[in-house]
């Protein structure tokens, strides 16, 4: 930073002094003028092309080739112009301009408005954008334009009038930053000062009064972890969510209040019915610096718990049940001389950090936590990270929910730049956008890389940026929607990309389960890139169908008795690689889920009813199940349902007729009916048939009784065979010196137990209906 | 050490020539440097150390703890815990928990050290339990964690941690090591040789190490015949130019004579069938869909080789239909 500063004041009266000579010289619009205008494509025929239109336009334009030589320009050369970037250059791919125009200084939006300076277009530009340039007449160039105002541009941007006005915002903000740096060393100071005279540690009150006391020996500044030492110490310090935060301090401030009116009154923002406050959003935001910071800042003393102590049911019962109405004794050994907050500071607040983090052994621990959330005499703060997973709703109604958002760049720009200061290391400015980039706006990971890289490298320039940006990234397992959204994404193939057969390979292992699934599911749904017409898209389709069967093969052997693992990676090509190489390219709708695992139930379930529907009927049919479906069920209900559709009423002891010829029960006439395809239908047929006849009919059958076969209960009931296997089971443990024979005995008498069962069962009404007859 | 020498109780050449001081660490030069001035200036951070296996994160993240603490605190001021131990979510929240309580006297800048090996193993509960920890106790106690794949360690960790990763060990870094080790065990050995073990290691130092051994005990000379005899494993380069010969000039001649030589050596068809899968996915000069179709080629014939059918027959049959495409 003060690398950046020295050169500005080395390098400004230099460039006043000179003549202002064009090109070094000139002010920006001069230089803009001199580049060529780029030909606006006409407008006129393509009034409204749909998004997917579009991206599929986007995708046949040339792709990008990336081989053009960026000149070196003059630093922050482009500070003062806002750029836009639209349609698809040439030779450079579109982050990678807008990046390049960022390091420059030049802010790149990602619309046009009238603040913009100039627009960089490209191939197949968005009509409604062209649109919009002409309409206000704004300065557009080629690629070719680009690097040629990249080439002409002074330093700073010239002595226009938006440059100097950035120029001097940057410096300003630069001063700022130094300010702060220093006010807060000074702060610093201070505060070790004060320690020093008072012999207090001065971090006794940070920690809540459950966890022991932090050792009395002074821990130097230097010896903390980066993170610690640069921890927030106000509420000014936090980067972004400023509006969550002032929420959840004037929820915090109002909370006794709103105890006194028993959490009737919703109060202006509607947050006065929730005794507790429920914090969400991804890591490294500073949801936990926040909770303790505004608590300890209204004088609270904090209780924490978090995933490192047992939460279950009965230890929360025991332990924080007990102290949600107490009263703290901290408030009696504060100083009197610091008494504004005095009536909060024996009052309690509870953090209950990382609430998503209960796992196995805190037992029921959620529950009992939403539980508290609605009777406790004391402010909860509880935090987690994603607020949509199943076991987080049960605090749907009883918390107020303040969702954080990661912070935007410009949010953690000043905060980096006062830590790089104080820690006396030269930061390039750009490098923070990319550092916010690698760590997905996590700002506890910036400092710590920082903190790591700042080891060896006290100067970080935009050289050394790319090589960083890949060894920090964090690496997280992708759900299966991104894996497939990758794998059919065309980018991956182009020969250009630096992914290897073995990355791609790697996204299959990502999960193996689902991502064969979800391929199968959406390998339909692409527009192929370089894909001449539609038979070569059908025959693309086609092969991929073909290589995502001949994987079910492969999978079946995986999975078989032989268990045959090795071929994992084979099946990784064959089921998602090298379909999805046929057909990559723009996914034209959403991803779906997998819809096998639905089907996969259904069929089971039609199966089972099937199997059931063939012992009853055994006694007059001598066929197996398929020849049943395929047979016997279309005529059985012509036969079942035909009478009572056509005559009514009248139809109806035809059809229990036939249902007792053939054992049928009463279930068993919607299986077959549900068995229907096409016209038949079960749904169909049943709506023909009017509520008044379908009662009739189900009263009549129930009212006399059906002969029933005999017969072996199969897998229909769904407990007998678990409830067999545990007897087996307990055999085989407890006496393992039976004989075969013993043993055979015993399963049959399970068997004939839960045949009894389903028999009693079904006994059971029959009776009763011949009670009520007589 | 030939076969003659009387059975002495020795280590493992691995744990022999374990480095204790990270100077002796090859490769990652700039990580390793990183570590050293670390260890150095003291106040380590929380750090995730992940990467391949036998490429010396464990060794760097022990050697890092002895030099910060030195030896007579090393035993009490680290705690290491690695798949072996039970690191369960009452593991963390018990023994973990109150080792970071313990106070032990430091030096300044010192801190206690709690070491998860194998990281990734742990199960996402117990990672979640130490979050607070980690911030709670870091004045004190700070965590180092080696894992293979850092993509299962929990966002949230990965968070609090400085990533440094380690990549694959460049050949001459291996062959600098192996021949230190060849000179103090006095072993004879030839330049083939050390290439097959290189070769065959993959930038695994440990697996290189392992397999000089092995071939050391076994044989005594460290010759090419010898190292692919104790990995068991089809040359690779062979391998390589049997599927070149078929792809590039389809001539299925020479590539057949290639077969002829690894199955009259008496390699099984599995054997050749794998690591043909594994060279072709690295198939230099040939475009992506062309080996693709290889590989389809290539994992027919595993199939039908687990299957049973591994014949002679099946494996010609495979490199013609690769000739084919």
């Amino acid at each position: 930073m003060v690398l950046v500063t020295d050169f500005f004041k080395a390098k400004k009266p230099a460039a006043k002094r000179e003549q202002p000579s064009p090109p070094s010289g000139a002010s920006a619009e001069e230089i803009l003028a001199s580049i060529p205008d780029a030909e606006l494509p006409d407008t006129s025929d393509s009034q409204k092309l749909s998004f997917f239109q579009l991206q599929q336009r986007k995708a046949q334009a040339p792709q990008a080739t990336g081989s053009v030589d960026i000149p070196e320009a003059k630093p922050h050369c482009l500070s003062g112009l806002t750029m836009v970037f639209t349609g698809v250059l040439p030779n450079l791919e579109r982050t990678d301009a807008e990046n390049i125009a960022k390091r420059y200084g030049a802010k790149v939006p990602k619309s046009i408005s009238g603040k913009t300076s100039v627009v960089v277009i490209g191939d197949e530009a968005g009509p409604s954008k062209v649109q919009k340039i002409k309409k206000m007449h704004i300065k557009a160039i080629s690629e070719e334009g680009f690097l040629q105002l990249l080439r002409s541009m002074p330093a700073d941007g010239g002595s226009g009038g938006e440059a100097v006005k950035a120029k001097r915002k940057r410096e300003e903000e630069e001063s700022r930053i130094i300010q702060e740096a220093e006010a807060e060393e000074e702060q610093e100071r201070a505060r070790q000062q004060q320690a020093k005279i008072q012999h207090v540690p001065p971090s006794v009150s940070k920690h809540s009064s459950r966890l022991p006391a932090e050792p009395v020996r002074e821990i130097s500044n230097d010896d903390k972890l980066w993170t610690t030492k640069y921890a927030p110490t106000s509420t000014l310090q936090l980067c972004g969510n400023k509006g969550q935060v002032n929420k959840l301090r004037s929820w915090l401030l109002h909370w006794f209040d709103n105890a006194k009116n028993d959490f009737k009154d919703p109060g202006a923002d509607g947050s006065g019915v929730f005794r507790a406050c429920l914090i969400s959003g991804p890591p490294g935001i500073g949801k936990t610096t926040a909770a303790h910071l505004i608590a300890e800042d209204l004088g609270f003393d904090v209780l924490e718990k978090n995933a490192s102590d047992v939460r279950s049911k009965s230890l929360l019962n025991s332990d924080i049940k007990s102290v949600l109405n107490n009263t703290s004794v901290m408030g009696f050994f504060q100083n009197r001389h610091a008494d504004v907050h005095q009536e909060n500071e024996r009052r309690f607040c509870l953090i209950m950090d990382e609430v998503d983090g209960m796992s196995s052994g805190d037992h029921g621990g959620a529950g009992a936590l939403s539980q508290f959330c609605r009777i406790t005499k004391m402010p909860m703060i509880l935090i987690c990270n994603d607020k949509s997973l199943p076991k987080m709703r049960t605090f749907d109604r009883v918390t107020y929910d303040l969702a954080f958002r990661r912070p935007s760049e410009n949010e953690v720009k000043a905060r980096i730049m006062t830590i790089c200061h104080r820690e006396k290391i030269k930061i390039d400015p750009s490098i923070i956008g990319q550092l916010v980039q690698t760590t997905n706006n996590d700002i506890r990971q910036m400092i710590n890389l920082l903190s790591t890289v700042s080891k060896t490298q006290k100067t970080i320039g935009a050289e050394q940026s790319k090589d960083f940006s890949k060894s920090w990234q964090k690496q997280t397992v992708l759900k299966p929607f991104d894996i497939v959204g990758k794998l059919l994404n065309g980018q991956i193939y182009s020969p250009h990309s630096n992914h290897t057969l073995n990355d791609k390979i790697d996204l299959y292992f990502n999960d193996i389960d689902f991502t064969p699934l979800m391929v199968q599911e959406n390998y339909l749904y692409t527009r192929p890139s370089n894909c001449r017409d539609d038979s070569d898209h059908l025959r693309r389709v086609a092969q991929a169908a073909d290589d995502i069967s001949a994987s079910d093969r492969i999978n079946s052997l995986i999975r078989s008795s032989e268990q045959q693992w090795s071929l994992l990676p084979f099946h990784a090509v064959m089921s998602s690689v090298k379909p999805s190489r046929e057909v990559a390219g723009n996914i034209s709708q959403r991803i779906n889920f997998a819809g096998w695992l639905g089907q996969n139930s259904k069929q089971m379930k039609y199966q089972r009813l099937l199997q059931e529907l063939q012992y009853h009927t055994r006694l007059r049919t001598s066929t197996d199940k398929k020849e049943l479906r395929l047979e016997y069920v279309p005529l059985l209900a012509k036969r079942l349902a035909g009478p009572i559709v056509s005559q009514g009423e009248n139809g109806i002891q035809p059809c229990i007729d036939v249902m007792d010829y053939y054992f049928l029960t009463r279930e068993d006439w919607d299986t077959i009916l549900d068995f229907g395809v096409g016209a038949a239908k079960g749904e169909a047929v049943l709506k023909k048939i009017p509520t008044k006849v379908k009662t009739a009919f189900t009263r009549t059958y129930n009212s006399s009784t059906h002969p029933i076969a005999i017969y072996k209960t199969g897998n229909s009931v769904g407990t007998t065979k678990s409830t067999a296997s545990t007897v087996d089971y307990e055999d085989v443990i407890q006496d393992d010196t039976l004989k075969d024979d013993d043993d055979t005995e015993e399963k049959d008498d399970s068997k004939f137990d839960s045949k009894k069962d389903k028999l009693i069962k079904e006994v059971k009404p029959k009776k009763g209906a011949k009670r009520s007859k007589k | 050490m030939t076969k003659e020498s009387p059975l002495t109780l020795e280590l493992p050449w691995v744990e022999k020539y374990r480095p204790h001081k990270l100077d002796n660490i090859v490769g990652n030069e700039e990580t390793v440097e990183r570590l050293k001035l670390i260890a150095n200036d003291g106040n380590m951070p929380h750090m995730i150390i992940s990467g391949l296996p036998g490429i010396g994160k464990t060794t760097s993240i022990h050697c890092l703890a002895l030099e910060l603490l030195g030896p007579e605190l090393y035993k009490s001021a680290t705690l290491e815990l690695n798949a072996s131990d039970d690191r369960g979510i009452d593991v963390v929240r018990n023994r973990i928990k109150q080792f970071a309580q313990t106070k032990i006297q430091l030096p300044p800048g010192r801190h206690k050290i709690i070491i998860l090996d194998e990281a990734d193993s742990m199960t996402p509960g117990a990672q979640q339990a130490l979050r607070r920890t980690m911030e709670i106790y870091s004045n004190t106690t700070r965590f180092a964690f080696a894992c293979n794949q850092s993509s299962k360690i929990i966002e949230p960790l990965q968070s609090r941690c400085a990533i440094l990763r380690y990549n694959k060990l460049a050949d001459d870094q291996v062959l600098t090591r192996l021949l230190e080790v060849c000179k103090l065990e006095n072993v004879q050995f030839n330049t083939e040789g050390l290439q097959a073990l290189i070769f065959t290691a993959e930038g695994d130092m440990r697996q290189a190490i392992n397999n000089l051994q092995s071939t050391v005990a076994g044989f005594g000379m460290v010759n090419d015949v010898n190292v692919f005899k104790i990995v068991d494993q089809p040359h690779p380069l062979v391998i390589r130019k049997m599927l070149r010969s078929c792809c590039s000039s389809q001539d299925i001649d020479n590539a057949i004579d290639l077969l002829d030589g690894l199955w009259v050596k008496g390699y099984s068809a599995i054997d050749i069938v794998t690591s043909a899968f594994k060279v072709a996915k690295t198939l230099p000069d040939i475009n992506e869909s062309k080996r693709l179709e290889v590989i389809k080629e290539i994992g027919f014939t595993h199939m039908r080789v687990l299957e049973g059918v591994s014949t002679y027959l099946q494996l010609c049959g495979m490199l013609a239909k690769i000739c084919d495409i």
